[in-house]
C-alpha cells in the first residue's frame, strides 16, 4: 500500500520542495492559504490540495479534517507541519495583531492539528515531524517568532513521550532558508542571504532527520549552506 | 510612589509577589480575572486575560494607570492529562493566557513608553525538560522563555532589563488542581520564597532566575540529559494522572 502524507504549507519553500520529493513514491495530501486554483500548476500532479489558513486554527484543522473524509483516507503515514509565518522587526515595535497571528499560525494551529490528526496518525502507526527553526533559543529581530517555534519544541517534547509506542513524534529545527519566507518578513538578509540554503537542500535534510527517528534534530547552517555553495560554485 | 504592574496577583505566585511588592513600597495594579482583596496602595484591574478582546478594552487603562518601574508577567493558567483529552477551546485559552497576552502587553508598555526599568517573565522549569502529560502548557511557557531571551537586547537598548524566571512547583491551589493523586505537597516551595527570589533577581537585572536549589539542579540535569529527565517526568506526572483537568 502507498503510503500517505500529510504536509502544510506546501505550495512554497520547504514545504513544496518536500512535497516534490515525495510525489512519486506516496499519496500526498498539501495545505496552504491559498485556494487550489491558485497554486494548482506549481503542485506535483496528483497531489490533493486543501485550503487552510492557520490564521484560524479550529477552522484550519477542520477544514484538513474534511479533505481527509472526502479522500477516504482514515490513516496517516507521515504528518509534516510544516506551515509558518513570522515578522522580522524589532520587538518593541510589534503590533499585538502581528503577535497573535504569529502564534495561531505557527503554534496553535500546529496544536489543533495535532489533535485532529492523531487518530489517523494512530490507524497507520504514523509520524508527525514538527517543523521549527533554529532560531528557538531565542531571536531579538524576530522574537514572536522564534518564541512561536520554542512553542512546537516544548510540545514536541512533551508529546514524543506522551505518544510513545503510538505515534512516534519528531522536532527538526532548520537553519536560514531561501524560501521567500524572508521577503514575506519584511527581512533584507543581506549579502549572508546568498549564502542561505536552497529549499530542496532543507528539504533533503529534514527527510534525512525524519529517517533517523532522533529528536530534536538541529540542521546547522553552517554545514549544509557551505555544501550549497560548494554545488553553486562546481556548477559555474 | 513607585508602581508595579503584575498580572494574577489575586491568587498564589502572584498574590505573594503583589504582598512583597506592597511591603518594599510599591504601588501595585494588579491585573486578573477575578478581583482581589482591597488593600490600600493595590488596585485591582478585572479582565479575562485569555479573551483577546477583553485584553484590548483594558489595555489603555492599564497603561494609563502607568509609568510602571516594572511588570511582571505572572498570570498562568494549566491543564494536565493526556493532550488529546484537552479541548481544544481550552488549549486555545491557555496558549492565550500563558502566552500570547504577556507579549501584548510587553509590546504595548514598551510602545507606550509605560515600562521604565525591569519586565519579568515567568515561564516554568519545564522549559529545561519536558512536560508529558502537560504538552500545551509546556508549549506555553517555552513561548515565554525564549520571547524572554530574545527580547533582552534590543529591550535594553531601550534601558528596560528582562528577566526569565522558571520556578518549579509552587504550593498554591493551581498546583494542588492539577498535580497526580498523591504527589506531596510540602516539597513544593512556598509562594513567599519563589516571589522574593524571582523579585530580587528582577530588580537585580539579572537574564535568569530559578527559585531554590532542588529546582536549579534539575534544570541542571534536564539541560545536560533532556531526553532522560523528560522520561523520568512522564514517570512521575503523566503515568500518574487519573483525568484530564483544565
Amino acid at each position: 500500500m502507498r503510503s500517505r502524507l500529510l504536509i502544510t504549507g506546501a505550495t512554497a519553500g520547504i514545504g513544496l520542495a518536500m512535497a516534490r520529493r515525495r510525489a512519486a513514491g506516496a499519496d500526498l495530501l498539501l495545505t496552504g492559504r491559498q485556494e487550489h486554483a491558485a497554486v494548482r500548476d506549481r503542485l506535483p500532479p496528483g497531489a490533493a490540495y486543501v485550503a487552510a489558513d492557520q490564521s484560524s486554527p479550529e477552522a484550519a484543522a477542520g477544514a484538513v479534517r474534511g479533505a481527509l473524509d472526502r479522500l477516504g483516507w482514515d490513516r496517516l503515514d507521515l504528518a509534516v507541519l510544516n506551515a509558518g509565518a513570522g515578522h522580522a522587526l524589532d520587538p518593541a515595535t510589534e503590533s499585538a495583531q502581528s503577535i497573535r497571528v504569529t502564534l495561531d499560525v505557527n503554534l496553535a494551529a500546529a496544536i489543533a492539528l495535532a489533535q485532529t490528526l492523531l487518530p489517523f496518525l494512530e490507524n497507520a502507526s504514523g509520524k508527525l515531524v514538527l517543523v521549527g527553526s533554529t532560531a528557538h533559543r531565542g531571536a531579538p529581530g524576530f522574537a514572536s517568532y522564534a518564541a512561536s517555534k520554542a512553542g512546537l519544541d516544548g510540545l514536541a517534547r512533551a508529546l514524543r513521550e506522551e505518544w510513545r509506542g503510538r505515534v512516534a513524534v519528531q522536532i527538526v529545527h532548520p537553519g536560514p532558508t531561501a524560501t521567500g519566507m524572508h521577503e514575506k518578513a519584511g527581512h533584507d538578509p543581506g549579502p549572508i542571504g546568498r549564502m542561505f540554503a536552497r529549499p530542496e537542500t532543507t528539504a533533503a535534510r529534514i527527510e534525512a532527520a525524519i529517517a533517523s527517528g532522533r529528536s530534536p534534530v538541529t540542521i546547522p547552517f553552517a554545514r549544509y549552506a557551505a555544501a550549497d555553495s560548494l554545488t553553486t560554485w562546481m556548477k559555474r | 510612589m513607585k508602581r508595579a504592574l503584575l498580572t494574577g496577583g489575586s491568587n498564589g505566585l502572584g498574590r505573594a509577589l503583589a504582598d512583597l511588592l506592597l511591603q518594599r513600597g510599591y504601588q501595585v495594579v494588579s491585573v486578573d480575572r477575578s478581583g482581589g482583596a482591597a488593600q490600600p496602595a493595590m488596585l485591582h484591574v478585572t479582565c479575562d486575560l485569555a479573551d483577546r478582546h477583553a485584553v484590548d478594552r483594558t489595555l489603555p487603562a492599564i497603561l494609563a494607570a502607568g509609568p510602571y518601574e516594572l511588570a511582571i508577567f505572572n498570570a498562568g493558567a494549566s491543564a494536565t492529562g493526556r493532550f488529546e483529552d484537552i479541548p481544544l477551546d481550552a488549549c486555545l485559552r491557555l496558549l492565550a493566557v500563558n502566552a500570547e497576552t504577556p507579549l501584548v502587553f510587553a509590546t504595548a508598555l514598551m510602545q507606550a513608553g509605560a515600562v521604565e526599568r525591569h519586565l519579568c517573565f515567568i515561564s516554568s522549569l519545564s522549559h529545561f525538560t519536558g512536560y508529558p502529560g502537560a504538552a500545551v502548557y509546556a508549549a506555553s511557557k517555552d513561548v515565554v522563555a525564549a520571547y524572554a531571551k530574545g527580547v533582552r537586547k534590543p529591550f535594553a537598548a531601550h534601558g528596560v532589563s528582562v528577566t526569565l524566571a522558571c520556578p518549579g512547583p509552587i504550593r498554591t491551589a493551581q498546583a494542588e488542581r492539577h498535580a497526580p493523586p498523591g504527589a506531596d505537597a510540602a516539597r513544593r516551595m512556598p509562594p513567599e520564597q519563589a516571589a522574593r527570589a524571582i523579585l530580587d533577581a528582577t530588580l537585580g537585572h539579572r537574564r535568569l532566575v530559578i527559585p531554590g536549589a532542588g529546582p536549579k539542579l534539575f534544570a541542571l540535569a534536564g539541560w545536560l540529559f533532556p531526553a532522560f529527565v523528560t522520561r523520568q517526568m512522564k514517570r512521575l506526572i503523566f503515568d500518574r494522572l487519573d483525568e484530564a483537568v483544565w
